[in-house]
């Protein structure tokens, strides 16, 4: 007794570090502030930069100054105001077809027992790992006016330039995008429904159009919400086929870079960002719908699938499947080749990339994905976990700023940060630093988004008991809830990486003289004359990203193979 | 080592919400002090505010003097056990209990000394290593008992936390907090919405409805003395008859019950309150002869429930359901059936009576 007396008075004399308390009640409202400073600084100050600009004379900001008349210009040139009407048409027509191609790839995987899932589902997703240019360059190889089918197998005059080649392009790259939300819809949807109305004694047709597709009508809007939102604000694939077909996004790169026009550059973006800002509150509003109909209960077995109905979605799944190997194979043996489609004796020659960027092009993009991976998995996890467990004040605000990244085409996003930032005490501009910042930026909602739900699945309990037992928030968040988010944080890193090595629209104004990206070099090349090379660097950001898919993978299988990490 | 913790008029809002109402309480050092309620009757806020993860709206918790409103948990050194244990599943139980003290940055010998004491303590030994996802749910509990223990807390608080095991392993741990409690002489203040697990824990329980207090007593009184007819129909069984009091007797339907403490209630309108095993089988657990004849009633078996040592029957009496209890073996003495008349005996002096009554236990 008396030892143990001796012991606890010892014990008892150490107490959690007063410095650290005050401390804590600095952190929290610290993080918050940097967090609003930093969206605020780096995307709401862009916009109104575009949106001075473009209303302005000068972008001065001042009662006088007041204009209309870039708009006025913008909206009797025919020539500018064609770049809408093609921009829409080209995104409708993407959208409705999108849409009908996905919902029934989604309904092969999710409601029929066809073989070969897994597989059909990773060749759908594909389309990520490349820049939204890669479609583009397939088709011209396949279809353009020196295309393997068209001029060779086919010999025909007809050539894809154009708004076919536009549409098919963004077809193919929006299929992964559109497919994981009809697939969580759709998997959500209650299958007894369907087996409830046929028991009932419903055709199988009736099934479809009475209970299938109205269950799925949110999944569906949102899926083409979101289709005609990438469709519109995409700059990589209407700027290598298109042609002399304009679109908005070509037409304010062609103003800012060809004409110098800065003010009219920044009033198209202005008109690019409605439609795509209607598109994105329209798909807020349905996504909010949609949770409400996913509903808990356990999902019975799928019944076996009648044999006609398993072979026609399995040659469907496979056509479709077939289209998106087509284009990446296309790409690949492409840059191999010595000169498609007449000399097919292979060559690493289109691999001594003759741009100015070449080889330093593929480091600057590798190091500034990997800190963009870093730096936008970790700030996103912070500010979600200041926001969702900290409760800050002005919490509803921060939210609203987190999200609105996803609203914005980047494209309008990096016209606003040379608009913005280019001023010499800006002491970033110029140097990758502000493509690190604005791809973080671009990225913020769907990190924030997955870190969210992922706090949301730790239980509130773990954070109060680490405070009770005289944790504060810092020592709380490295030593608890980081190691309990680590598959969170894999998975933005890999988002963030693979954004950041991909992306053409958000950092192609950003990249200077001495500033070069792997994915701009695309365009570059391509511009040049050099189409097999830039197959080649296209080649080079896939071998890339699926590295570091496989590196990660690896990773994940290791930490989970320690005891399940979360309860 | 633990002091006095008091209540003072303690009120918790959220909203338009009253969760906690004025309520006042003195809690001795080393008391096993148990709140129970319903859900949502405002247990689980007052052991936040004691904890210091709620403020309260109005009123004080004060602790060996101090008002302790606005002191953060981290600085309380009070012990909490969470309804859902809240194990780090990133630490090894080793680690788990070690966590408070490496908060405190005690030397790294003391904590070694002092989380093998724990596991000793609390049986744990050899699991150091352990994740918690590889502990049954009874280990799961006690590392999380021994992770609040381990920095030599105040007071002790659980919330719940026997409600997510199995009925055995539940009663062990049982017998394992008591003991612990009276060995280190803590003061543990423990919300449950188990009356067994109350009754046989508590030193005092603390009975809440709607955010107030309705009894504070010992086990033994708040069984045998319910003070309000909530209390007597929350904590165990109790039987209901209402009506007018008519010299001496109180009127129900065309019966008339006498009772012997008829003049504590004012009301006209009062409510008697029996417990199953007050009422007696006549013939079988009394003869008529010593029974107060207006209190003896004739009805009809419905239900025979075998319960274990006792069964409980339910019989109708003015069109109401009620119920009462048979030790085990008068019950296979009297060999009842459905269906078969009976002779029932309330005895005046085992009715508590009430002048309002709660229908619902929200």
């Amino acid at each position: 007794m008396n030892t143990n007396q001796k012991e606890h008075d010892i014990i008892n004399q150490y107490v959690v570090s007063p410095a650290r308390m005050e401390f804590d009640k600095f952190i929290v409202p610290a993080v918050t502030i940097f967090i609003g400073l930093l969206l605020s600084f780096f995307m709401l100050f862009p916009l109104w930069t575009i949106l001075t600009m473009s209303f302005f004379k000068g972008g001065e900001f001042s009662l006088l100054n007041f204009t209309l008349e870039n708009y006025h210009k913008y909206f009797t040139t025919s020539y500018t105001l064609n770049a809408l009407w093609h921009s829409l048409y080209v995104s409708a027509v993407t959208t409705v077809i999108v849409t009908v191609i996905i919902f029934f790839f989604a309904y092969a995987m999710t409601r029929t027992t066809i073989s070969g899932k897994p597989f059909f589902r990773n060749i759908i997703m594909m389309p990520l790992i490349a820049p939204s240019i890669v479609q583009a360059l397939a088709l011209i190889y396949l279809f353009g006016r020196n295309g393997l089918i068209t001029a060779h197998l086919l010999q025909i005059d007809w050539n894809i330039y154009g708004s076919t080649g536009i549409i098919v392009s963004e077809v193919l790259y929006c299929l992964p995008h559109a497919f994981v939300i009809l697939y969580t819809t759709l998997s959500a949807v209650d299958i007894r429904l369907d087996e409830a109305a046929e028991s009932l004694g419903a055709t199988p047709f009736k099934v479809f159009t009475r209970i299938t597709l109205p269950s799925a009508k949110y999944g569906i809007f949102s899926a083409a919400a979101l289709t005609f939102n990438l469709t519109i604000t995409d700059f990589g694939n209407p700027v290598v086929i298109g042609a002399d077909y304009h679109v908005l996004a070509t037409e304010i790169y062609a103003q800012v870079t060809n004409l110098y026009r800065f003010d009219l550059g920044a009033t198209i973006s202005i008109i690019l960002l409605v439609p795509s800002l209607m598109a994105f509150m329209f798909n807020y509003y349905i996504s909010r719908k949609t949770f409400s109909m996913i509903s808990g209960a356990a999902k019975p077995v799928i019944p076996p699938s009648r044999p006609l109905k398993k072979i026609l979605y399995k040659t469907y799944c496979i056509l479709v499947s077939f289209s998106i190997i087509l284009v990446f194979a296309t790409v690949v043996v492409g840059s191999f080749v010595k000169t498609w489609p007449y000399d097919w004796s292979l060559t690493f020659q289109h691999y001594h990339f003759p741009s100015i960027g070449g080889y330093s092009a593929i480091w600057t993009s590798l190091w500034v994905s990997l800190i963009v991976g870093i730096v936008g998995a970790f700030l996103t996890l912070v500010a979600g976990y200041v926001m969702e467990t900290r409760r800050p004040y002005f919490k509803q605000l921060l939210y609203l700023l987190s999200v609105m990244p996803a609203a914005i085409p980047g494209l309008v996003m990096g016209l606003g940060y040379i608009l913005a930032f280019n001023k010499p005490y800006y002491i970033f501009y110029g140097t990758p630093w502000i493509i690190v910042i604005n791809v973080v930026i671009c990225n913020f909602t769907l990190g924030i988004l997955s870190s969210i739900s992922n706090l949301r699945n730790i239980d509130p309990s773990i954070e109060e008991a680490s405070i009770s037992l005289g944790g504060d928030a810092l020592r709380t968040f490295f030593k608890i809830i980081f190691p309990l988010s680590k598959v969170a944080f894999f998975q933005n890193f890999t988002y963030f990486f693979m954004r950041s090595m991909t992306t053409i629209s958000a950092v192609i104004f950003l990249v200077s003289a001495t500033v070069h990206l792997a994915a701009i070099e695309i365009i570059m090349l391509d511009n040049d004359g050099w189409t097999a090379s830039a197959n080649a660097m296209c080649t080079v950001i896939i071998v890339i990203v699926m590295a570091m898919l496989g590196i990660l993978q690896l990773v994940q299988k290791k930490t989970s193979k320690r005891p399940s990490v979360l309860q | 080592m633990s002091k006095k913790l008091v209540l003072e008029k303690v009120r918790k809002t959220f909203g338009p919400l009253i969760a906690v109402d004025d309520v006042s309480l003195d809690i001795i050092p080393g008391e096993f002090i148990c709140f129970l309620g319903p859900s949502g009757c405002g247990k689980t806020t007052i052991l936040r505010m004691i904890t210091g993860f709620e403020q309260p709206t109005s009123g004080n918790i004060i602790y060996d003097g101090n008002i302790i409103n606005d002191i953060i948990p981290q600085k309380r050194d009070f012990g909490i056990v969470f309804q859902s244990y809240a194990l780090f599943p990133n630490m090894t139980v080793e680690k788990n209990i070690a966590f408070g003290l490496n908060m405190r940055k005690v030397p790294q010998k003391l904590i070694n000394e002092r989380v093998a004491e724990i596991l000793k303590l609390l049986d744990l030994s050899g699991w150091e290593t352990h994740y918690p996802s590889q502990l049954s749910g009874g280990q799961q509990q006690r590392v999380a008992l021994g992770r609040a223990l381990a920095i030599k807390p105040k007071v002790l608080l659980l919330d719940e936390p026997l409600s997510a095991l199995d009925a055995k392993i539940r009663v062990r741990l049982r017998v394992v907090i008591k003991k612990l409690q009276q060995d280190l002489g803590i003061t543990l203040i423990y919300v449950t919405h188990d009356q067994e697990e109350a009754l046989s824990l508590a030193d005092r329980i603390v009975i809440m409805r709607n955010g107030k207090f309705q009894q504070i007593d010992s086990p033994f009184d708040i069984y045998k003395k319910p003070k309000t007819s909530f209390v007597a129909e929350f904590v165990g069984t109790s039987n209901f008859i209402s009506g007018k009091k008519n010299n001496g007797a109180v009127k129900f339907g065309n019966l008339q019950f006498m009772s012997s403490n008829l003049n504590e209630v004012e009301n006209e309108k009062v409510y008697l309150a029996i417990r199953p095993e007050n009422i007696e089988l006549v013939g079988t657990t009394i003869s008529y002869e010593d029974c107060v004849k207006s209190n003896v009633v004739e009805s009809v078996v419905e239900v025979v429930n075998f319960i274990g040592a006792v069964v409980r029957i339910t019989f109708m009496l003015q069109g109401e359901e009620m119920v009462f209890d048979l030790p085990e073996k008068e019950f296979e003495r009297s060999g009842l059936k459905r269906g078969q008349k009976i002779r029932l005996y309330f005895p005046p002096d085992t009715f508590h009576v009430y002048s309002e009554f709660f229908d619902k236990l929200i």
